[in-house]
């Protein structure tokens, strides 16, 4: 296979080998192995494409693999290399070189291809889950599954069918309308999070923003993206850049991290596609992340009076959004506003917690050695309460600090700064 | 015994450090093929990652055995190939030995594991109101063990001195695998002074593992000040006069248009203004008052020289935000081209201005692109040639401007490194500066040190004039 079509030569090209980025690499951290490292990642990428090195060799794509896509690399890169994106084509590629085995495929097959996209199996799967939660079938299981019982074990915990709601198709704004946004739903989001997305609306309302949804989309493909699945990751782009064009051209707020990363990107992953390339560029623009949104709109008296029982609060910087999106300043602001709400600094916020998508999932010792000094640093910060903007990031912390044995409480921050509605009011005080 | 790395010596030096700290495969090994100077590259036998100093002694000491050549590593981003594997041989490196061991605040000093990232050191003491003053730009990923390898310096060091005037205390693994303890710090050092001989000398003399190194008290008020120029001379002579005047700034650094279009498309935006043809940067630290009437002074002097616009950090922010952008200058300049080749070169502050105009004409007349930052206060030029390494002649062509202003320089008076080492790089022009006494001097300290050569061979004295020296000193027949 031509090498360059396994790799992104021309972006490898813009690292110049300066090494600034070890320090700040999760991976590198753990062990101190340079291959580990976004230079040394980069280094092996740019061989493939110098035929010095095959695309299947097992080491190069056991580096692929343990990368978490953080893009902490990219933040502090002075050449400005896109390593997020390298690391997309690197991993199709190493796909295409050496395909997986048949039953990762399979499993690849329906996680990608059947679950994700589609509400019906996504709300299946995860009932599924809270049955075996709840009837101790899943620790049952986890004795047979070897080296994944961990994964098994630390699956979030389900929530009852009466949380997983959808958000109705609109919302309307409190008191007098001061305009209209979309609000992407995402694919997990209602199954685990219905209370983060109704407390986004309610937030946005309280604002003055009338919110809607679109009906029938699912997945944005960030997961795909990152995971290498790039042909699967366009097909659902252009699905849902149609969906959100049949609501006009409002903003279209995501309270996923990661998913606002990967949709302000569209334009870039469907470039090469002639009939999409405009569109997505158009679609990409409306983007906008919550805190974002909510901190460049909200009035300037506005004063969200901070949930009973949360206490001492403080923030950690989802990867995708303070290195993906550069969004960094926003939430804090937020956070100064609301009354009778304390906030204290967390050390390293902006690195990875270990999420990083199904990578908990697929590593999970890798993703709990990654979390270990994030969880140190929660408890030397002193708070009670731990703030997110991502899904993922929110069940690590999650499952994480309960592993851990550490008391606390993790929230999105929609849920701090929404008004006290039953709904999530009883996430609080979960 | 045949030297070499082999199965057996893999299977001894795994013992040692673990699974995770022996690294043996060849696509792992591919990545520490070069350091921050990617031009050359040789592929290491093996990487071995020792966690104490136990472990690094026991470890060299098997390779000393096998006659296996040795390379200490930190984080590799020596500019000179200081840390360029050598064929067959073996990385130490020391990624895995960076914790703190002691922070004595009372003292001002620490104790740290050579792998430590240089900033981490500062992060750590400046809750004590202390930090650690070299400061390299790449204080955020060098180590303190690669900073005393290289004595680096930083814009720092222009008060503060470089890292040798900052080292108290060393241990020492020896080419053979014993440890020398030069930890012990003494005030007033007795005997010759090892410490001094072994800070600079590029991995040649062993592998530091732990390290004394003396603090400074943060000042109570810092200014930082950018100072914007019409033309490069102008910033040249304001920095001439300052200095001339008796100033003593903490540091003062140049950088020419090329590196500010490039500093700006970067993330390190400072600010800088794009049409400015060279910024000054200056910091003056001190009490209230020291700082305001030298500050006052130093800008008296800078207007007379032409700048045009005077821009002060009015906060913290702003200061890390001007500093951010002339640390990430080397990398932004990635921007502009694949490869960035760094000179380092020190001349006479007086002739500052005439040997930045002469490094670029030699520069230009080759077609080649070049930049200028430089730390000014010390007279240490980084002219910078940006190139693609897939262009041979556009390789050859850098090489030989390389060569030509460091011939320039030296003729001027000037001296072949400022702070990145001599290493691969430089190795052949050491001939130009130093004369056959000198050398021969040096390679009788080495061979003191180390008297197989397995330290890091090939590197900094000219392999040839090593060679050479040894016919001379037999006597005649
Ligand atoms: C973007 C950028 C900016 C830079 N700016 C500066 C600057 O402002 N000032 C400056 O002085 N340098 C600068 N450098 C050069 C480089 O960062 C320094 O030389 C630094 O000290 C190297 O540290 P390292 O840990 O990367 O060492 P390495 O590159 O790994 O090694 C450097 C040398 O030290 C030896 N060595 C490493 N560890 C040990 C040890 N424990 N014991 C004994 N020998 C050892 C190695 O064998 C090698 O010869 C810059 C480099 C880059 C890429
Ligand atoms: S910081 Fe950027 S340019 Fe430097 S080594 Fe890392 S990826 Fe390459
Ligand atoms: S994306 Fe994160 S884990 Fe991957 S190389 Fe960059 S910093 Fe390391």
């Amino acid at each position: 296979m031509e090498p360059n079509a396994l790799v992104d030569y021309v972006k490898s090209l813009d690292c110049i080998h300066c090494g600034l980025c070890l320090r700040t690499c999760p991976t590198y951290q753990l062990t101190g192995v340079e291959s580990s490292s976004p230079r040394g990642r980069i280094y092996l990428m740019r061989a493939v494409a110098e035929n010095k090195l095959e695309a299947s060799d097992p080491h190069y794509r056991e580096e692929l693999d343990y990368c978490l896509v953080c893009r902490h690399c990219e933040s502090v890169c002075p050449a400005g290399v896109r390593f997020g994106e390298m690391m997309e084509t690197a991993r199709a590629g190493a796909a295409k070189a050496a395909p997986r085995g048949a039953l990762e495929r399979f499993a690849r097959w329906v996680g990608f291809q059947v679950v994700l996209p589609s509400r019906f199996w996504l709300s299946l799967s995860i009932s599924a889950l809270r049955f075996a939660q709840r009837t101790g079938l899943l620790r049952l299981a986890a004795k047979f599954a070897g080296a994944r019982k961990e994964a098994l074990l630390s699956m979030p915990a389900a929530p009852p069918a009466s949380e997983r709601r959808s958000l109705p198709e609109r919302t309307p704004a409190r008191g007098a309308q001061r305009g209209e946004v979309a609000l992407l739903e995402g694919c997990v989001m209602p199954e685990l999070f219905g209370r983060v997305n109704r407390a986004s609306a309610a937030v946005l309302a309280d604002i003055g923003y009338a919110c809607r949804t679109a009906r029938g989309h699912v997945c944005c493909g960030a997961l795909h993206a990152h995971n290498g699945e790039l042909e699967g990751a366009r097909e659902l782009a252009r699905t849902t850049i149609a969906s959100y064009e049949r609501l006009g051209d409002a903003p279209i707020v995501v309270n996923s991290a990661g998913c606002g990363a990967h949709m302000k990107a569209y334009g870039t992953l469907l470039e090469d596609d002639p009939a999409w390339r405009e569109r997505a560029k158009r679609f990409s623009k409306r983007v906008v992340d919550f805190s974002e949104f909510v901190a460049a709109n909200a009035p300037a008296d506005w004063r969200p009076h901070a949930a009973p029982g949360l206490g001492k609060l403080t923030y950690d910087d989802p990867c995708h959004l303070c290195h993906g999106q550069q969004i960094r300043s926003q939430p804090r602001e937020l956070l100064a506003r609301v009354s009778g709400a304390e906030r204290v600094e967390l050390a390293n916020a902006e690195s990875c917690c270990g999420s990083a998508g199904i990578y908990s999932l697929l590593r999970p010792g890798d993703s709990q050695a990654v979390f270990e000094p994030k969880a140190r640093a929660f408890a030397a910060s002193g708070a009670d309460t731990l703030v997110t903007a991502n899904p993922g990031c929110h069940l690590q912390w999650e499952s994480g600090l309960a592993r851990l044995g550490v008391k606390a409480r993790v929230v999105h921050i929609a849920e701090v700064l929404a008004p006290s509605d039953p709904d999530s009011a009883r996430a609080n005080v979960r | 015994m045949t030297p070499g790395v082999d199965a057996a010596l893999l299977a001894q030096l795994r013992a040692v450090t673990g699974e995770a700290g022996l690294i043996s495969d060849p696509t792992r090994l591919l990545s520490y093929e070069c350091d921050g100077l990617a031009l050359l590259q040789q592929r290491p036998a093996c990487v071995v990652l020792p966690r104490t100093t136990d472990e690094c002694a026991r470890a060299v000491a098997l390779l000393h055995r096998a006659g296996v050549p040795i390379v200490g590593r930190g984080a590799g981003t020596g500019l000179s190939g200081g840390a360029t594997p050598v064929e067959g041989g073996a990385i130490v490196g020391l990624a895995r030995m960076r914790e703190i061991l002691a922070l004595d605040v009372e003292n001002r000093t620490a104790r740290v594991q050579a792998g430590l990232v240089n900033v981490d050191l500062s992060f750590a003491a400046e809750q004590h109101g202390l930090f650690y003053a070299p400061d390299p730009s790449s204080q955020h990923a060098c180590t303190i063990g690669g900073n005393i390898g290289e004595n680096s310096g930083g814009p720092h060091c222009f008060k503060y001195g470089s890292t040798n005037r900052h080292v108290l205390g060393l241990t020492i693994v020896r080419h053979d695998g014993s440890v020398l303890d030069l930890s012990r710090v003494q005030l007033d050092p007795l005997g010759y002074d090892l410490l001094g001989l072994f800070v600079g000398s590029e991995g040649m003399f062993g592998i530091a593992t732990e390290i004394v190194v003396q603090l400074m008290p943060i000042q109570p008020v810092v200014e930082t000040v950018l100072a914007i120029f019409k033309d490069l001379d102008g910033a040249c002579d304001s920095v001439s006069d300052v200095i001339a005047a008796g100033h003593e700034p903490v540091a003062l650094e140049i950088l020419d248009r090329l590196t500010i279009e490039a500093v700006e498309a970067s993330i390190f935006a400072a600010g800088y203004p794009k049409d400015a043809e060279a910024v000054l940067l200056i910091e003056c630290e001190g009490s209230e008052a020291e700082v305001a009437s030298s500050l006052d002074e130093i800008l008296a002097v800078v207007r007379r020289r032409g700048a045009i616009d005077v821009r002060r950090a009015r906060n913290a922010h702003e200061r890390k935000k001007l500093w951010a952008g002339r640390k990430g200058a080397f990398g932004a300049m990635g921007r502009i081209a694949p490869d960035l080749y760094v000179a380092d070169v020190v001349v006479p502050r007086t002739k500052l201005r005439e040997l930045v105009l002469g490094t670029t004409r030699i520069a230009h007349e080759r077609g080649l692109k070049l930049s200028n930052v430089f730390h000014a206060g010390d007279g240490n030029l980084h002219p910078n040639i940006s190139y693609d390494r897939r262009n041979p002649d556009e390789v050859r062509r850098v090489l030989e401007a390389g060569d030509e202003i460091m011939e320039l320089v030296v003729k001027a008076g000037g001296s072949l490194t400022g702070e990145h080492g001599v290493g691969l790089e430089k190795q052949a022009a050491m001939t130009q500066v130093f004369d056959e006494p000198s050398l021969r001097t040096m390679c009788a300290v080495r061979d003191a040190w180390d008297p197989q050569r397995r330290m890091n061979p090939g590197k900094l004295i000219p392999v040839h004039a090593c060679r050479e020296m040894r016919g001379a000193l037999r006597p005649k027949a």
